[in-house]
């Protein structure tokens, strides 16, 4: 039993207003006082017990009452295993048939419903039969029942999905299923029993609670299948690793194809590995979709195709306010920008600068921020309030002003390091912030200088010196954000435009700045897709046969989508369209085997083995029953109960008054 | 209405527990009691416990020269000692009896409140006519005690005793009484101030011994007119002031049945009392203070 929302509970502490009524009451009572009970005698009909007790027991019922009151709002349920039935003689045979991808082979499904019908006709009479599916997650096909005709009409509702199976994974959901079931549970597993899916511990597989393993194997022969091991793009073009199990010698073909085009083939000759080099075909600008087929009768299609997506925007135009383009900072944070690939930085001059152009900029960089005049600092204000982002740097012309422009930091005094050789470190950092998140080497920077700011409350300081001073600032201005270092990029001031660490900053700053969201392009089947929420939208996804994965409701939401199938998925955010490609995982195209000796193994380990602790049962089919609307109901009879005893209990004290 | 009745009306009013209870001095509310008794009495100089003339002895050496009658002495020109009755019952212990039972009452005052009334109207009383008061304040142990003494300073004493005792747990007269034969051993009379619920044999066991050491014994048990007629209107839990106990009784018990046991009671330690020379005083807290005094007083007076 669980509840939907426990901190209802708190209100239970009002049963104390109830209780300290009571006892208001009992200490006002016709109790009274009296020098000595030596010549009393006690009376034969107790009028004050029975009205004590009916007291505490309407006393009870508001308690009652309360509780079940606060219980109602806890909303509790019930977790009801669906197979709950009683137990048999004979035990539960669990029919466990593996529909991972490379039981998807010419042949074999027909063999896995020949080998799960046998297990479930071998089952006793009396027994209790449920069938059971894995890949990437153990599924219950049927209820528990002893009908055995029903577990083999379920069995024509399996395939093979494109997902992969671990067998140490699937024994532990075998485990903890166990735990709820009739015993002696014995298991029936239909499989290609893949030595790719075997565990690294040989413990993992050996599930407790089972007492007997019969193994069903199933795509018997020598297995031939070709597949992709690796796909990469590159300035140069693409490399593509293959391998071709099975001894037999079969020519595959290879073609390359660039959305939808092919525009290169290769012939192979052999099994074995290979690695291909194709010339960088003409990208489309923006997103590409690239595909590597594998023309060939081996025993599995559905690697065949290796799905990757090659990005070919052109770098996003990044405009770097400056008083002189030839620099240090300049050069420093155009070699930064410029080495991600994704950003051009183009060097601007204040005095130069139609701020009219901001509008065309989702952010922009100045090294100075001393230098912004007027008309520039209410052009910025506009364009920041509008949602656009600013990067700014502080140099010897802010250390000369009261306040900096834009920002509105006012200088506390000017921090200069009062020796030469003596520098500070960077103390504190908010490593959770985006911009820091993926950087590394901070405590190597050396600062010698940097403007000492008040910040206002609202304002976040990403990065405190070790005297405590702020060294990088975020402060929102309408629905944009500056990202302020106090500090110049000049060697002067500090050694960080000569770190490591400069590189990624400068990146993930940008990253931040232009609220592009990074997704990865390429996923293994099975992988999640998050989609954050961004406003009231979290976005949409069409998977690779052109239906909506989310239904409208659900795009309102922040969501985790699972790729199931491979191909090419669309994803629209509210930041824009990508396309990312899912593959099968390659672990699933080794068709080999476990030897029979680790099979014995297996068999001989699983099998009369208790259960380490009493386990629950945590399949994804349990049903949750609610109980809140009967705790209402028995709220209803408590209320007419109080009422009954409450009415009896005041009628007697009516009549003492009167 | 002459004035004297109306003096005498007004002093007796006086003397009522309700406008006792506003005197918060136990000094004043004393003298109020005894120079109401003095005037209800007419003031007779014969009367007392220690002033009362008894024979005349011859002098003989070391008795005080101050009590030879020289009348006798100008008509005979003999030297003879005048003897009073109070040379016997030289001094007065008062016995209060301070546990949980006797703060049941009132208003106007409680049981013990009343009692602590009697208590230094008996003291100032007994000082007025130059005899050694003490006092013991008990319950189940002594909590209080002041030996007697006839110096005027040691009144205050005693009734700062008296005064200053509370109602709090069980009675017992066993254990408390046995300290005070310790303590005293001079003749005298001892007040017994109580409501006297408790074992009758138990209370003799106690009382008993001091008869035996020649002891003048009055026993006043102090009740409330709650205890004498009690009047409930329907079953009531009464719950004993010293055991907690609580007890569930019958309006109609109380009616009829509880006042018949209560009388009882009382005529057994009336018995009791005088079966070991002691006197028995009821004292209804309703009643004025000097009317209680003034029934001990004659008592006393038809007992000589």
């Amino acid at each position: 039993m669980g509840l939907l929302a426990p901190l209802f509970l708190l209100g239970v502490f009002a049963v104390a207003l109830p209780i300290w009524l009571h006892r208001l009451q009992a200490q006002s009572s016709d109790r009274k006082a009296f020098s000595s009970a030596m010549l009393l005698e006690t009376a034969k009909q107790q009028v004050h017990v029975k009205k004590e007790l009916k007291y505490l027991l309407l006393l009870a019922a508001r308690i009652l009452l309360l509780v079940l009151m606060v219980f109602a709002f806890a909303k509790p349920f019930l977790t009801v295993p669906p197979n709950a039935i009683i137990s048999t003689a004979s035990g539960t045979h669990l029919v466990l048939v593996d529909t991972s991808v490379s039981m998807d082979r010419a042949g074999v499904f027909s063999q896995v419903q020949a080998e799960a019908s046998r297990a479930i006709d071998g089952a006793p009479a009396d027994a209790l039969i449920q069938l059971l599916s894995a890949d990437s997650s153990m599924r219950l096909v049927t209820a528990l029942t002893n009908d055995k005709s029903t577990s083999r009409s379920a069995l024509g509702s399996l395939s093979a999905s494109a997902l992969r199976l671990d067998y140490g994974e699937v024994m532990s959901a075998v485990e903890r299923l166990a735990d709820s079931l009739p015993p002696p549970v014995t298991l029936h597993f239909v499989s290609d029993f893949q030595a790719s899916a075997m565990p690294v511990r040989f413990s993992d597989v050996v599930p407790a609670g089972i007492a007997g393993f019969e193994p069903h194997v199933v795509g018997t022969g020598e297995p031939f299948n070709w597949s992709v091991d690796f796909l990469r793009d590159n300035s140069d073009g693409i490399d593509v690793g293959l391998s071709g199990f099975g001894d037999r010698e079969r020519i595959a073909n290879v073609d390359l194809l660039l959305n939808n085009v092919v525009v290169d083939s290769r012939g192979l000759s052999q099994t074995g590995p290979h690695v291909l080099h194709f010339d960088a075909p003409d990208y489309e600008e923006g997103e590409n979709r690239v595909v590597l087929r594998i023309n060939t009768d081996d025993d599995l299609r559905a690697d065949n195709n290796r799905y990757h997506v090659v990005d070919n925007d052109p770098p996003a135009t990044i405009p770097l306010l400056t008083l002189n383009a030839d620099s240090l900072p300049v050069t420093y944070l155009s070699a930064a920008l410029e080495s991600a690939g994704d950003y051009r930085v183009e060097p601007m001059i204040i005095g130069e600068f139609d701020p009219r152009v901001l509008s065309r900029y989702r952010w922009v960089v100045i090294d100075e921020i001393g230098f912004i005049d007027q008309q520039l600092e209410q052009a910025l204000t506009e364009f920041l309030e509008n949602g656009g982002n600013l990067l700014a740097f502080a140099g010897d012309r802010a250390a000369s002003l009261e306040s900096l422009p834009v920002t509105g930091h006012r200088q506390s005094a000017t921090s200069v390091r009062p020796q030469a050789g003596d520098f500070l470190s960077i103390g504190q950092m908010d490593v959770r912030h985006p911009v820091l998140s993926g950087t590394e080497g901070w405590q190597s920077v050396n600062v010698s200088r940097s403007l000492s700011l008040d910040v206002p409350d609202g304002d976040e300081v990403l990065i405190r010196l070790e005297n405590n001073e702020p060294f990088l600032i975020e402060k929102r201005v309408g629905q944009g954000r500056i990202l302020l270092m106090p500090a110049s990029l000049d060697n002067r001031w500090n050694d960080l435009p000569v770190r490591p660490v400069f590189v990624s900053f400068i990146i993930e700053s940008a990253r931040y700045l232009s609220g592009v969201n990074q997704i990865p392009k390429t996923y293994i089947a099975g992988a999640t897709l998050p989609l954050a929420l961004t406003g009231n939208s979290s976005g949409q996804v069409v998977d690779p046969d052109g239906n909506s994965v989310l239904s409208l409701a659900d795009t309102t939401r922040e969501q985790q989508i699972r790729l199931n199938k491979p191909g090419f998925y669309e994803v629209y955010t509210p930041q824009g369209e990508t396309v990312v490609a899912a593959n099968v995982d390659p672990l699933e195209s080794d068709l080999r085997k476990v030897s029979q000796e680790v099979l014995d193994r297996w068999q001989d380990a699983t099998g009369g083995q208790p259960l380490a602790g009493a386990g629950s049962f945590n399949a994804e089919e349990a049903e949750t029953v609610e109980l809140w609307h009967w705790v209402l109901f028995l709220l209803a009879l408590v209320v007419i109960a109080e009422s009954i005893l409450g009415n009896m209990h005041l009628t007697p004290r009516r009549m003492e008054r009167a | 209405m002459s004035p004297f009745q109306a003096s005498r009306n007004t002093a007796r009013d006086l003397l009522r527990p309700e406008v006792l209870a506003s005197l918060k001095n136990l000094d004043l509310v004393a003298r109020s009691v005894v120079e109401g008794v003095m005037i209800g009495m007419h003031r007779s100089p014969k009367f007392g416990f220690s002033q009362e003339f008894a024979e005349y002895r011859s002098y003989n050496e070391g008795d005080d020269p101050r009590f030879i009658d020289w009348n006798v002495f100008a008509r005979t020109e003999k030297t003879y000692i005048k003897r009073f009755l109070g040379d016997t019952n030289s001094h007065l212990m008062i016995l209060l009896d301070a546990s949980a039972s006797m703060g049941f009452g009132g208003p106007p005052v409680s049981k013990l409140r009343y009692a602590q009334f009697l208590s230094a109207s008996l003291a100032f009383l007994a000082a007025r006519q130059h005899d050694a008061v003490g006092c013991m304040v008990f319950d189940e142990e002594v909590r209080d005690y002041r030996d007697p003494s006839t110096r005027s300073g040691k009144l205050q004493g005693v009734l700062h005793c008296i005064d200053s005792a509370t109602a709090s747990t069980g009675t017992k007269f066993d254990k408390p009484f046995s300290k005070f034969r310790e303590q005293v051993s001079r003749r005298g009379l001892v007040a017994v101030i109580s409501d006297f619920y408790c074992d009758i044999e138990e209370l003799l066991a106690g009382v008993r011994p001091l008869a035996w050491h020649g002891q003048d014994v009055v026993l006043f048990q102090v009740l409330d007119k709650e205890e004498l007629n009690p009047e409930f209107k329907s079953n009531v839990l009464l719950e004993d002031l010293e055991t907690g106990e609580a007890i569930e009784v019958a309006p109609q018990f109380m009616r009829d049945a509880y006042p018949q046991r209560i009388r009882a009671h009382i005529d057994e330690l009336k018995k009791a009392a005088a079966g070991i020379g002691a006197d028995h005083v009821l004292v209804n807290t309703s009643d004025s203070l000097d009317q209680a005094l003034r029934n001990y007083l004659l008592f006393r007076q038809r007992r000589k």
